[in-house]
């Protein structure tokens, strides 16, 4: 159940997308997802998902390992769907029916909406399966680190998030422990209504939070024993440093924007019509 | 020369009320002497609570003394400008694997220690190869910790502190979390290290074999060092151990008895060939050549005159199906369980014992194959899973992470009200229940989260006993309790067998525990059921179970020349 969720789990394998610097990955991402809300037509969708391919098959983690983190997420792909569809309104309405209306254009945008998310998720969920979290961490560290002369904790708050990603496979399988044991002592979590179901999470709330204090205690003084005391005069075992492979991936998210944009000017401008009215 | 030296070392802790005003204060340290040469490998031994972690800390700096004075490698550890320099001179590692890695790949979190210390990137690189190649985990260095086996992160944690280059290495219970396999690992590991790296090895832990290769042993005891010497001189003191919560190995118990029987073999024996050969030196002749009497009990389990209580056949199932990570759990497994009886279930780590007792009370559905409970198979529509979670308790490792009312009687109703028994009822049955694990009126109303470890984990027995049922599920009821905190969940467990006929089914790594008390036996082996029969009849092939990495209880091994399966030092003080 549970241990389904794959979202932000490394995938060890050899390929480019590993060796890739964190920083050119974060930045790849980020630069995807704006890509996703700029392409507004559907070449721009059928450039986003090439190149979303490409990298999937490039990084060498199995297709099927992909999607089973969106399978996770169906439920909250089906519910927008359906709530853009039973509301938006449209001029092309299909049916009508106490407060929903149903219409051409409702449907568009589901279909849009869907397939945008679905893109953001195994665009972002290709960065976390290829890079270890130290290295999202450290790649964070060093692209926010001119913060430090303003004294933002970039060195703590990197080391913070390494060390929740380090923690999460352990919650999580530690939930699914409680989880079961409390089911073995008759409780319920699935049915009754939402109270109900809130004061069901008691009994595994109160014990996940009490383990997860011990746990930070524990490493907290694992940590002191190794000697931490922050990031000053503390060395690096893996620096970053950009690589000629980095150099070209930045050429080619470069290229990517470029085609995106120009994709979008000759839907949008040029030929006048956006996909949508294409179809009606 | 000494590396570490205590001098009247005292920790004092103090419980304060909700004005901050202390109303008792208690030393967990009290006058501590102990004297570490260079390059020894010392074991401190002592039931849980006896002072011997707060110790641990204090080598580390981790702590400072109340009074007395401590001594790392010639530096107070009171003189705070040294004290990364003690840090790094005295390498911890503790008791959680999870809980000490902080990276997300072995060669990094190696690459931790040094990285605080500020050495340059090329020599970082150097140590963690070093490290790693010393603890034998150099293979696995891109891996994520979360995917190696309890053994494996221990040695990646022991490898974290060997890159500090550190003169010393304090190891606080390093292998109670462990299966018997990652013990041997990590304990092989700290011994290497010892011999070929030259580091002193402080080795805090409650199992008695682990210790008798030591060069010297303290044994603590409300927060004084009790006993010390080597580890014959210390374990000659059988009586005295026993009394202070700890234990002895088998063979050195069977010769403290024999001394007691008239039969002389001398001070203290700690393994067997020894015992053979004292043996022969005071009887004239080997242990092969005994008489046949006494006649040892045959099995019990006679199973015709029993009622089935649950059947499981032909289960079979997979995790992760489809994926690179796809393992079979369970194949083909089929086992049947008679009501009052004693079960042993054996295996080690992924051998699909865990996943099996998850099966037998509906919290994992197999792909294939049935379960009947009385014969009713639980796998139809109509049948009701909660009512089979009535009737099938099953308690999870470590059941005190499970706790979570505010008072201990309140944490046992949960499961009866969950049941929709009337308050009457479910009163009731918590004070059964409690009164069935040792609990009394006292414990009522405590917070469950200021019991100790034992107390913790009977309450969260309890927790499940209390709904009443037929069948009593335990998996590894013992993991991480010191000697005497295992004999009395064990023996509890063999009581509650007694009165309330129920059948308890204890899954457990220790071949001695269940030689003890369990009547019948199964043994799981890479997700297939290997033997299942009489105690007996199943270590009489501890050829073949050594050969998938588990073994019959020591005293077996000890008698096996007399072409008899002995199980217990009982059986075995009788036969000599």
């Amino acid at each position: 159940m549970i241990r389904d969720i794959t979202i932000g789990q490394y995938y060890q394998a050899d390929s480019v997308v590993h060796r890739l610097d964190p920083r050119v990955k974060l930045m790849a991402t980020l630069v995807y997802i704006i890509s996703l809300f700029v392409a507004d037509s559907i070449l721009g969708y059928a450039i986003a998902t090439v190149f979303l391919i490409v990298s999937v098959k490039l990084s060498k983690v199995p297709v099927s390992y992909v999607l089973r983190g969106l399978k996770s997420l169906i439920f909250i792909l089906v519910f927008s769907a359906s709530f853009i569809v039973l509301f938006s309104k449209g001029d092309n309405m299909l049916a009508k029916f106490w407060i929903f209306t149903i219409s051409v254009e409702g449907i568009f945008n589901a279909i849009e909406m869907v397939f945008r998310l679905m893109l953001l998720l195994v665009g972002s969920s290709i960065m976390t399966f290829t890079t270890t979290p130290t290295d999202i961490a450290d790649g964070l560290e060093k692209a926010f680190g001119p913060l430090k002369k303003i004294k933002v904790p970039v060195h703590e708050m990197s080391m913070m998030i390494s060390i929740a990603f380090r923690f999460i496979p352990i919650l999580i399988e530690e939930t699914d422990k409680i989880m079961k044991a409390q089911i073995a002592r008759g409780a319920d979590f699935e049915t009754g209504g939402i109270i109900k179901k809130a004061k069901g999470l008691i009994p595994l709330l109160v014990p996940l939070i009490i383990s997860s204090i011990k746990r930070a205690l524990d490493l907290a003084t694992a940590m002191e024993a190794r000697c931490y005391r922050g990031g000053e005069g503390r060395t690096k075992m893996k620096p970053l440093t950009y690589k000629e492979i980095d150099h070209n991936a930045y050429m080619i998210l470069i290229f990517y924007v470029v085609i995106i944009i120009g994709s979008n000017m000759l839907m949008n401008d040029v030929l006048g019509f956006s996909v949508m009215k294409f179809f009606v | 020369m000494s590396i570490i030296k205590s001098v009247n070392l005292v920790h004092k802790f103090s419980v304060t009320d909700d004005n901050d005003n202390i109303i008792e204060e208690n030393s967990a340290l009290d006058g501590v002497n102990i004297d570490v040469a260079e390059g020894q490998f010392i074991a401190i031994l002592g039931h849980n609570g006896s002072g011997k972690s707060t110790f641990a800390r204090h080598i580390n700096a981790l702590l400072t003394p109340d009074e007395g004075t401590l001594y790392v490698a010639g530096m107070d550890t009171k003189d705070e400008s040294k004290l990364w320099e003690i840090r790094q001179n005295a390498g911890m590692v503790f008791q959680n694997p999870d809980n000490q890695i902080i990276a997300t790949m072995v060669e990094e979190d190696v690459g931790f220690g040094p990285e605080n210390l500020g050495v340059p990137t090329k020599e970082i690189w150097e140590r963690v190869d070093k490290a790693l190649s010393a603890v034998g985990m150099t293979e696995y260095r891109h891996h994520s910790p979360t995917k190696l086996s309890g053994g494996q992160k221990q040695r990646v944690a022991i490898a974290g502190v060997v890159a500090m280059r550190p003169k010393c290495i304090i190891l606080d219970e390093p292998t109670a979390m462990l299966d018997p396999n990652g013990r041997k690992e990590v304990i092989k590991t700290v011994h290497e290290l010892n011999k070929q790296e030259k580091v002193t090895v402080i080795l805090i832990t409650h199992y008695m074999n682990e210790v008798i290769d030591a060069d010297k042993v303290f044994v603590m005891d409300k927060g004084k060092v009790v006993m010390e010497g080597t580890p014959s001189e210390v374990f000659a003191h059988v009586e005295e151990l026993k009394s202070l919560g700890l234990d002895v190995p088998q063979v050195t118990e069977i010769a403290y008895r024999l001394n007691e029987k008239g039969i002389s073999m001398g001070q203290c024996v700690l393994d067997i060939d020894e015992f053979k050969r004292k043996y022969k030196n005071a009887t004239g002749h080997d242990i092969k050549n005994i008489g046949d009497e006494p006649d040892l009990n045959e099995d019990k389990t006679n199973k015709a005159d029993r009622k089935l209580v649950l059947e499981a056949k032909n289960l079979k199932y997979v995790y992760e199906e489809g994926t690179a990570n796809e393992k079979g759990a369970l194949d083909d497994v089929s086992l049947d369980i008679y009501e009052g009886e004693f079960l042993g279930i054996i295996g080690h780590t992924g051998s699909g014992k865990s996943t099996l007792i998850q099966h037998l009370n509906g919290l994992m559905k197999a792909d294939s194959g049935e379960i009947y409970f009385n014969g009713e198979n639980i796998y139809d529509k109509e049948f009701s899973l909660p009512f089979l979670r009535k009737h099938v308790g099953l308690v999870f490792q470590y059941p005190e992470h499970q706790l979570f009312e505010s008072t201990v009687f309140e944490d046992v109703c949960f499961g009866p009200k969950n049941l929709g028994l009337s308050k009457e009822e479910t009163t009731e049955a918590a004070k059964k229940a409690l009164a069935q694990v040792g609990l009394n009126e006292k414990y009522y109303e405590k917070s469950p989260f200021e019991l100790s470890g034992g107390e913790k984990r009977r309450v969260a027995i309890a927790g499940v006993l209390a709904m009443n049922p037929e069948v009593l599920i335990l998996d590894e009821p013992t993991a991480g309790l010191d000697p005497k905190g295992r004999d009395d969940i064990l023996n509890q467990l063999k009581i509650l067998q007694k009165e309330r006929n129920i059948a308890i089914v204890l899954v457990s790594h220790s071949m001695e525990d269940v030689a003890r008390f369990a009547d019948r036996l199964v043994v799981m082996n890479g997700g297939k059921k290997l033997y299942d029969g009489g105690c007996r009849e199943v270590f009489s092939h501890y050829m073949e179970l050594e050969k998938i990495g588990l073994a019959a209880p020591q005293v077996t091994y000890l008698m096996a020349d007399t072409g008899k399966t002995v199980m217990t030092v009982e059986e075995a003080v009788e036969l000599l």
